[in-house]
């Protein structure tokens, strides 16, 4: 269990203009304790992507502060702390799916000894085994999905970020990886989703973020937002908030 | 340092899992301009200063394996990472900008290394070339394939298609090869090509080999030596800079 007072992820101000001018996120601000199961909802180009990707550093902020557990987030640190399954397949081509497993936890610093014991479990716990020595192009999409999410759980990150992981995946594979990402907050993991399906935000968040045009709109549990809204429907809520 | 020593496994991975494109094929190339140009060439031009052309040209297209090596696989690991997105596993990884920039060069040199290994002992085999000053042979090869191995990544972090990578090789490295002394010393030149020679670093590069290996050079091999480290040097701060400040690489 990882419970603690300290934020699992902090923003002050975060602010990214892109070199052709967009601006992604203005004077965000964000809190997320440890040990939340958060969601973010937004149409296409709200900043979801991009808010991920700055707690990643994975793009240069133009202005802020991101802290991850208390620490910035370009600190050696706060990287290790961080899993990211991103929403694209990007998984490196000349790997096999037991390497992939493997080398990205030797650049998250594990040893040896604890990469090929983790990188078995992780191919057991995804239904991969008959596929350990297969090259990642060579997988069908669900199986590419899966690895994408056995690797950001691979180096033990105490927040695990899953920018849209279930987009385009059959429902038997949605309700598969809905079960190992419940278990993993169970744990203790702190869990930040973004999603399009608000019943999957629903159903598994505890408390829900609406953005649009890179500014926070509102955040609460999916009741409490219903109630803020006035309205029964979650999907209300959002065409609700995206209107206003 | 466990993240750098990953990612050097990992680059040096590639090239050995793509070995007949990645070694094998540079290696048969420059021998056959070794067979093709020093053995029937050599029946005509003899000798070139004390030495035989078939051994003349050696050092040469040593060097031009294994610069193109090195630079090819930089560019193309790097533009291939970035393209398919997989590089963001490393820029996420808590790992030091010098560790990645590091970790991403060596793959180019191990490449190159093993072109130049395979190259020397074949040409050892086929023409006898001697090696007279081993030392200076190390530097010149070192700083050489830090050049190009800085040069294509930082040619491979700008690129925006495989032909922009291609482009560089083909219409700059390739020809400035070519004209770097690798099939003639410069001295048979006329004026100005003898003189327009010495503006290209190529031909630096190519001369501090040919000294390793033969104890020739046109130029004096301090010369050569200094001004492959003068550009090898800020080639490899430049590849450094890119992912100390992630430009081209970070939105």
């Amino acid at each position: 269990m990882f419970r603690d007072d300290t934020p699992a992820l902090e923003l002050r101000g975060l602010t990214k203009r892109y070199d052709d001018g967009t601006l992604a996120l203005e004077d965000f601000n964000l809190q997320i304790h440890s040990g939340a199961f958060f969601g973010l909802l937004g149409p296409n180009g709200a900043g979801k992507t991009t808010l991920i990707s700055a707690v990643c550093n994975l793009l240069r902020v133009t202005e802020g502060e991101v802290l991850v557990f208390g620490q910035p987030h370009d600190t050696q640190e706060a990287r290790s702390w961080v899993g990211l399954a991103e929403q694209d397949i990007n998984l490196d081509r000349f790997l096999t799916v037991r390497e992939t497993l493997e080398y990205h936890g030797g650049y998250f610093g594990m040893h040896k000894d604890e990469i090929e014991d983790r990188a078995e479990e992780m191919i057991r716990a995804f239904g991969l085994t008959s596929k350990r020595d297969v090259r990642a192009p060579k997988l069908s999409g669900g199986q590419r999905r899966r690895l994408l999410l056995a690797r950001a759980l691979m180096h033990r990150p105490r927040l695990v970020i899953l920018d849209e992981p279930t987009a385009g995946v059959d429902f038997e594979l949605r309700q598969e990886l809905w079960n190992y990402i419940r278990r993993l907050h169970s744990e203790g993991t702190t869990i930040l989703l973004t999603t399009h399906y608000l019943d999957e935000a629903e159903l598994l968040c505890e408390e829900i973020a609406l953005i649009r045009g890179g500014h926070l709109i509102a955040r609460d549990s999916a009741d409490g937002l219903r109630e803020h809204f006035g309205v029964k429907r979650l999907e209300d809520v959002y065409v609700k908030a995206m209107a206003s | 340092m466990t993240g750098l020593v990953w990612l050097c496994k990992r680059e040096t991975l590639r090239v050995s899992k793509l070995w007949t494109q990645t070694v094998l094929a540079p290696v048969v190339s420059s021998m056959l301009f070794i067979l093709v140009f020093g053995l029937s060439l050599g029946g005509r031009i003899k000798q070139v200063g004390e030495v035989d052309y078939e051994v003349f040209i050696v050092p040469g297209l040593i060097t031009m394996g294994m610069v193109q090596a090195a630079f090819a696989n930089n560019a193309s690991t790097i533009f291939q990472a970035r393209f398919d997105r997989y590089i963001n596993d490393v820029l996420s990884a808590p790992m030091k900008s010098w560790q990645m920039t590091f970790g991403y060069t060596i793959g180019g040199i191990v490449r190159a290394l093993l072109i130049g290994i395979s190259l020397l002992v074949l040409a050892v085999l086929l023409v006898n070339v001697p090696i007279e000053h081993p030392f200076e042979l190390t530097l010149a090869i070192a700083l050489g394939l830090v050049l190009f191995a800085s040069l294509g990544l930082v040619v491979g972090i700008y690129a925006e298609t495989w032909d922009h990578t291609s482009f560089i090789q083909n219409i700059v490295i390739l020809p400035l090869t070519f004209v770097g002394g690798v099939f003639y010393s410069v001295h048979v030149l006329p004026s100005p090509w003898e003189e327009l020679s010495h503006f290209n670093p190529i031909f630096y590069l190519v001369n501090a080999v040919r000294f390793g290996f033969l104890g020739e050079s046109d130029v004096s091999v301090w010369l050569s030596l200094g001004v492959v480290a003068a550009l090898a040097i800020p080639a490899y701060a430049w590849a450094q800079h890119l992912f100390s400040t992630g430009k081209r690489l970070k939105s």
